[in-house]
């Protein structure tokens, strides 16, 4: 028979366990069945033995210093009075003197003999029988009931059958119920699984609250469950939003490539025509790249990528960069950085997280704002800020800041794709940065709070798993504006 | 110059090669990886153009190839990629300048130029010149004329890396890159106000401007005609 045809219950998990423990202890008690019956009866028959050969012994004593008719006498005595034993004693010529054994074995040692059943009485006896010859042909046999060691074997046989056949009843029907819960449990699982497929995302599988591997397995699933649909939501969100953000940027640029199409015949106005078409196609592929490069680093297989690196100096090169700048745009940007301060990271992310935070405060703040850059370590690991004196953003958008073409209102009309925040976001969780929005009073202040040196390169995979968690857990808290990029990207 | 392509994507293939061949260079184009490699070891090119996604090949093999043979050509590599690590990979493998997809014409002329217009590094200079402007790169000192020109770190090597390659156009991203050190495209414009900085310091006062603006392309420093 195929296994697969076997109803479904005696190939659950439970049910095969059950019939195998079942088999495993039915074996171990029939071995140790086996030792204590051979153990008890070797005992019970040397008793046996050693009650015959002292009788015996007694009586050849008897025989030896008292002579036949004393043995005689002896005998008939004992008959009467320990008629626990049975005797014969003949002479020469075989002929009967004394005892109850209805007849003497052929010869001497050790013999089992089957009387018939006693007159009057319907049982036969099997009997244990020394005979000995104590001289001039006088045959002494003493015999001992076998009797009773047979009814222990008898019940001690039959107790062990009794007790397997008990026992294996008990395991098959006990597999057969629990295999049944266990079915029950894995059916809500299984019909959870084809809701979900069905197309009822929502779907969840129910718990009993026991704790137990099925309960805690159902959880982990639901979790891995919750996570995809965050997952999908964040997903079809981006869609949302990619088609959003292209859409602006294709419609100017068919209206660019409308215009050039009009002014053809005038070469300088055609050629400013398709020069715009051209930046505005830039702008497209920037929003392209910019995409590409986020889901590359949230991927997270950049940390190829790290090398142990003077965070201080890469903070210097980047606010080098913008001084000028800030200064053209009115600005003002000033930098209190702690000298070598060593990191273990991707020093070409890190520098684009710190250029796009500061492409950030020059291009949102008035002019006449004060820019502060700072970096430290006061033992924790390095905490850096950019500090802004702009109008700086409402607590309930700072969540929302993170998320991919995120714009505040005020900011819709300037240039921009939305994504330099979402890049900041991706790279501070590649490196474990904890990005917090302070109110600077006034102004925007982020807080970056990098992982500590202990925690270091070899950690990294492990604490990152961690840290996700963390930051999942987190996320909810409004008035701790923490805002995690998992969670602001989501 | 005479430039090879080694680059599966026929349309890029075809604009490139014209707009080269437009501009008077020699050109030679194969989709086919291992042909690209026996062309680049006996063609004679003056740079390869190398795209590192080919059908069944990776673009990496032949700049290895090349150097483990002892060719010094350079390499310029082609990504579609994110483009991530494909940088460091490239410049690991022996490549020495690299391009994401899609590029401007200009920025990948620019960087051809480049390379192949680099001077063998046996011939360290110690003294940068054009016109009458000139670097002292070991005193670290700029004169225009008799005028010493006073200049912050970043704008010395800007203005280092516009003199070496001076007469030809270097773009924005490749100022970027070697003078920022930044791979990648910042809103604001950086680039811009440090070469203006730098003319007013460089051109000030002075009848004939020696760094140029090149509309569409990047820039170039370059004696008056």
């Amino acid at each position: 028979m195929s296994f697969e045809r076997l109803p479904r219950i005696f190939r659950t998990a439970s049910f095969g366990l059950a019939v195998a423990y079942a088999a495993l202890f039915t074996a171990s008690t029939i071995v140790l069945g086996t030792i204590v019956y051979w153990t008890v009866m070797d005992s019970l028959e040397r008793q046996m033995s050693a009650r015959i050969d002292a009788e015996v012994d007694l009586l050849r004593e008897e025989f030896v210093a008292e002579g036949l008719l004393d043995l005689v006498r002896e005998i008939h005595e004992r008959a009467d009075y320990f008629p626990a034993l049975s005797y014969l004693v003949t002479d020469a010529e075989g002929k009967r003197l004394a005892g109850n054994l209805p007849s003497m074995p052929a010869h001497v040692g050790w013999t089992d003999i089957e009387t018939e059943p006693a007159s009057g009485g319907s049982v036969e006896q099997n009997l244990r029988v020394r005979t000995v010859l104590l001289g001039n042909g006088v045959r002494l046999a003493v015999a001992d009931d076998l009797g009773p060691i047979e009814e222990i074997q008898q019940a001690f046989l039959s107790a062990l059958g009794w007790g397997l056949a008990a026992f294996v009843i008990l395991s098959l029907a006990g597999g057969i119920l629990l295999s049944r819960a266990f079915l029950q449990r894995v059916g809500v699982i299984t019909r959870t699984a084809e809701a979900i497929i069905g197309g009822d995302l929502h779907s969840r599988i129910p718990l009993r609250g026991t704790d137990d591997n099925l309960d805690r397995l159902s959880s982990t699933l639901n979790r891995m469950l919750d996570r995809i649909g965050d997952l999908m939501e964040s997903l079809s969100q981006v869609s949302n939003d990619v088609a959003h953000a292209l859409r602006t940027p294709l419609s100017r640029l068919r209206q660019k490539l409308e215009v050039a199409k009009t002014n053809v015949g005038d070469d300088r106005k055609t050629e400013h025509s398709i020069d715009a078409a051209i930046d505005e196609t830039d702008t497209i592929l920037d929003t392209f790249s910019a995409l590409l490069r986020i889901a590359q680093i949230e991927a997270g297989t950049r940390q190829a990528g790290f090398r142990q690196l003077n965070l201080s100096a890469t903070f210097d090169n980047v606010v080098d960069a913008y001084l000028a700048v800030a200064e053209e745009q009115g600005k003002a940007l000033s930098a209190k950085i702690d000298p070598d301060l060593q990191y273990w990271g991707d020093r070409d992310l890190l520098t684009e997280m710190l250029a796009n935070l500061l492409d950030n405060a020059i291009r949102h703040t008035p002019d006449g704002s004060n820019i502060e850059v700072t970096l430290a370590d006061h033992g924790a690991g390095p905490v850096a800020t950019v500090a802004d004196s702009g109008p700086g953003i409402p607590l309930e958008e700072r969540e929302q800041i993170f998320r991919r073409f995120y714009r505040l209102e005020r900011s819709i009309a300037q240039h921009g794709n939305g994504l330099g925040l979402s890049l900041v976001a991706a790279v501070a969780d590649l490196h474990e940065i904890e990005l917090r929005l302070e109110d600077n009073a006034p102004g925007l202040r982020i807080r970056m709070q990098f992982r500590s040196a202990a925690s270091g390169k070899d950690a990294a995979h492990a604490v990152r798993t961690d840290s996700q968690s963390k930051h999942r857990s987190s996320f909810g808290g409004l008035e701790s504006s923490a805002v995690t990029p998992q969670a602001a990207g989501s | 110059m005479r430039i090879l392509l080694i680059e599966d994507d026929a349309e890029t293939a075809v604009y490139v090669v014209d707009r080269l061949k437009a501009g008077g260079h020699g050109a030679d184009h194969t989709a086919e990886g291992r042909d690209g490699l026996r062309l680049a070891l006996t063609g004679g090119y003056d740079a390869l153009v190398v795209d590192r996604m080919l059908p069944g090949f990776d673009g990496l093999v032949i700049v290895k190839t090349l150097r483990e043979a002892g060719r010094q050509t350079p390499v310029l590599f082609l990504t579609a990629r994110g483009g991530i690590d494909d940088r460091v990979e490239g410049l690991d493998a022996g490549g020495d300048d690299y391009l994401t997809k899609p590029f401007a014409f200009s920025e990948l002329m620019a960087r051809l130029n480049a390379l192949v217009r680099r001077p063998p590094l046996s011939q360290i200079k110690t003294t940068l010149r054009v016109a009458d402007l000139e670097m002292d790169l070991l005193g670290r000192k700029v004169r225009r004329g008799a005028r010493e020109i006073d200049l912050q770190p970043r704008e010395f090597r800007l203005l280092e890396y516009l003199m070496r390659n001076a007469d030809q156009v270097v773009t924005r991203t490749m100022l970027l890159e070697h003078v920022w050190e930044f791979h990648f495209d910042p809103k604001t414009k950086i680039v811009e106000t440090h070469i203006s900085r730098l003319r007013s310091k460089v051109d000030r006062g002075v009848e004939r401007a020696l760094i140029h603006t090149i509309r569409g392309a990047g820039y170039v420093i370059r004696a008056p005609s």
